[in-house]
């Protein structure tokens, strides 16, 4: 099963880099098959179908509005994603992996499986560095990661 | 205030980078204010500060999620302009590729998935004849894939979607709306090629990330050339079949450019002619020369410049970045913007010291500065390299632009004529043009490279070294949506002051200390206003400048009372 592990997010707005840290994470600590693909995709907006189109799962990690207190991690299932967009509308990357499904759903070459493991930022502000809170959760987000990725056997 | 007085807000038009809002007031049915504005401070440029200079495109790439490449190149061209480093000869080609190929998929991607929605009515396909639109189609081109069958197929995709009670992908349209007048047929045909342009714009992408590294973030640029080795002989260094892979790929996305989106633009103008009267707005243009075509950039294969009101007999080339009148044109002015700075600056002695008051009218209301090209307003995007390329008598944008305008004549039954680009739908013929003159860039780009590589040069990188003392900068690049320059100072090898003047600045600029409105305030003057609370028109006039934000329309009634709030994708 074609899997791909997309981190969504600037690394120039302060929390709103949490995806790519996840990313930077598991390319130096866990061990991946090589059909799956791990990639930091920044802000692709409009180009988001482009990255899912062939293939069967995608996991994303973005950054998430949420009330939970800064650092709080959730999944979000395909339906859940479908049903609240979740992405930050305040931070620099619009069109939603929500969007992105409506498109594909229509065109067709939408993957079949796809969760969002959102994490609450603290602050979005310009700056390089997540605030600590954020930065603590990187490890434990990365292991929701590899359980996902780990289902696929299940599966 | 009188009676049909209302006030149109639009905060929330694309949905790319950061956030614009523009302010309307509506009288008699036509636009007679507006106010264009950024709502989010990002202060970028000062990350940059202090940093190696050699590493300062690895994060300018992510500026904006979209045009990644793009500030990557204007970024390493900047440094070495600074250094008067010239790149080997390879490297430029395989910069020319991805800036070509980039731009390419960008253009495709801004006509059928961000603005096409503004003219195309989709729920009008469920009354399209399937034979009629591929008679309609076939007549406008050759391109194979505009059967009756596949327009048949695609109108029941159009139905199974309306019957679901969801408009998917379509949702945010202003479907019947009175300022829609394409025929059924012709909505058909545009929804067939949107499908189709989802696939084609994705094999360009594609050319960028074989030669990029990988995309969106592409790993192979470097200050003094790039890094993709070159060998004949080795599997894992650009070869020959690579080479050739990458043919295939820009060989469809040439063909898809050519009979596919040029006809459907010149289509959509010939049943929207009015179109060709609004809009224009500031029409001093400017652009810069690119695809340059040797190693100390002298000579470029497209040309830029500058045009004083809209008289292309003015037109003043800019010959490069050593140009003297491009180097000393440019400044920024904050009058109207967040900072604390007022007068207009240099960008080498640019400042980003924030200094926010509330949204005023008649005081500052941005956080987008207005740039100043000899201390006037500029319209930057396809339209001005268009202009400059016609007024300069490049021979492919001559070309192409009587092929669209010839084309828009037969179709509108009118005549026509270079004049009329000065408008919301010059805009769109123009990036149109565009489009198909790098579409015949790609493969000569392609082939200088291939011809270069087979003659046995491998060259890729000029080791770049730094002196002592302060040395300035300046990287430009006529981007998607125009003029991006970089500007760097640097004081012993380190970055001491970084500007990057982005297109959508020239175009979304406020007004300046003179009050000379910017680009998009200017264009949506006197536009029609048929609904106010459903503001199409005006989302023409600023889609067409492809703006790079997100942006909501807000109607104000004469009390400033809100009547209503539309988010505009």
């Amino acid at each position: 099963m074609k899997t791909a592990i997309y981190g969504i997010g600037n690394i120039l707005m302060g929390d709103d880099g949490i995806g790519p840290a996840v990313v930077d994470y598991l390319t130096s600590n866990a061990m991946l098959d090589g059909d799956v693909t791990v990639e930091d995709l920044g802000t692709p907006s409009l180009d988001l179908p482009n990255y899912m189109t062939g293939y069967d799962r995608v996991i994303f990690i973005d950054a998430v509005a949420a009330a939970d207190p800064p650092g709080t991690i959730r999944l979000y299932s395909r339906e859940e994603i479908a049903a609240t967009p979740p992405g930050i509308r305040i931070s620099p990357h619009e069109p939603t992996i929500n969007d992105a499904l409506i498109v594909l759903d229509f065109a067709g070459g939408a993957p079949r499986d796809v969760v969002l493991v959102g994490v609450v930022p603290q602050t979005v502000d310009g700056g390089m560095m997540l605030s600590p809170v954020v930065a603590g959760a990187v490890p434990r987000v990365a292991a929701m990661v590899m359980d996902e990725v780990a289902k696929r056997y299940a599966a | 205030m009188i009676a049909t007085e209302k006030r149109i807000t639009i905060d929330p038009i694309t949905r790319i980078e950061g956030h614009l809002r523009i302010d309307i007031e509506v009288d008699q049915g036509k636009v007679n204010k507006a106010w264009a504005s950024s709502t989010m401070f990002r202060g970028i440029e000062r990350i940059l500060l202090g940093r190696d200079p050699r590493e300062a495109w690895l994060f300018t790439q992510r500026f904006c999620g979209v045009c990644t490449t793009v500030h990557a190149l204007a970024s390493v061209r900047a440094v070495e302009d600074a250094l008067n480093l010239p790149i080997p000869i390879n490297a430029q080609y395989i910069r020319n590729l991805i800036l070509i190929a980039h731009a390419l998929h960008d253009h495709i991607v801004h006509f059928y998935h961000l603005s096409a929605l503004d003219w195309v009515d989709v729920t009008q396909v469920l009354k399209a004849d399937p034979a009629k639109a591929s008679s309609i189609a076939e007549s406008l081109s050759d391109w194979p894939n505009n059967s009756a069958k596949e327009m048949a197929a695609v109108k029941m995709k159009v139905k199974g979607l309306v019957d679901s009670g969801q408009l998917g992908p379509f949702a945010h349209g202003y479907w019947g709306h009175p300022a829609m007048k394409l025929p059924p047929e012709v909505n058909l045909i545009a929804v067939a090629h949107y499908l189709q342009a989802l696939e084609y714009q994705r094999y360009a992408n594609q050319v960028v990330a074989m030669l990029g590294g990988k995309t969106p973030h592409i790993q192979n640029v470097a200050v003094g050339g790039v890094a993709n080795a070159i060998n004949l002989e080795s599997e894992a260094a650009l070869n020959l079949d690579r080479l050739y892979s990458m043919k295939a790929l820009l060989d469809k996305v040439v063909s898809f450019v050519q009979n596919v989106y040029v006809p459907d633009v010149c289509a959509v103008a010939g049943f929207y002619p009015d179109w060709f009267s609004y809009g224009s707005g500031v029409t001093n243009y400017l652009s810069v020369p690119d695809l340059p075509l040797d190693e100390a950039s002298t000579k470029y294969d497209l040309p830029g410049g500058f045009i004083p009101n809209g008289d292309l007999s003015k037109f003043h080339p800019i010959t490069g970045q050593k140009d003297p009148y491009w180097r000393k044109a440019v400044t920024e002015d904050s009058e109207h913007a967040w900072y604390k700075s007022g007068g207009p600056l240099h960008p080498w002695k640019g400042e980003t010291d924030p200094e926010f008051t509330d949204w005023k009218e008649d005081g500052k209301y941005s956080w987008v500065k207005a740039p100043r090209f000899e201390g006037q307003a500029a319209q930057v995007g396809p339209l001005a390299n268009v202009l400059a390329g016609y007024a300069s008598g490049n021979p492919l944008m001559v070309k192409w632009t009587d092929a669209a305008l010839s084309k828009i004549s037969a179709i509108a039954k009118v005549k026509a004529t270079p004049a009329m680009l000065h408008s919301t739908l010059g805009r769109h013929g123009a990036r149109a043009v565009r489009t198909a003159v790098l579409s015949e860039l790609a493969v000569k780009h392609w082939q200088l490279l291939t011809d270069n590589i087979v003659k046995g040069d491998s060259a890729i990188f000029n080791q770049p070294e730094f002196p002592k003392g302060e040395i300035e900068g300046v990287g430009f690049h006529e981007a998607p949506r125009g003029t991006l320059s970089h500007w760097v100072v640097i004081d012993n090898g380190a970055i001491k002051n970084y500007q990057a003047v982005v297109p959508t600045t020239w175009n979304a600029s406020p007004r300046d200390s003179k009050g000379t409105s910017g680009p998009y305030e200017a264009a949506l003057l006197g536009n029609p206003i048929a609904d106010a609370a459903h503001p199409l028109e005006v989302l023409r006039t600023v889609h067409s400048f492809d703006p790079c934000m997100a942006c909501a329309v807000h109607t104000f009634d004469p009390q400033g009372n809100n009547v209503a709030k539309v988010k505009v994708l």
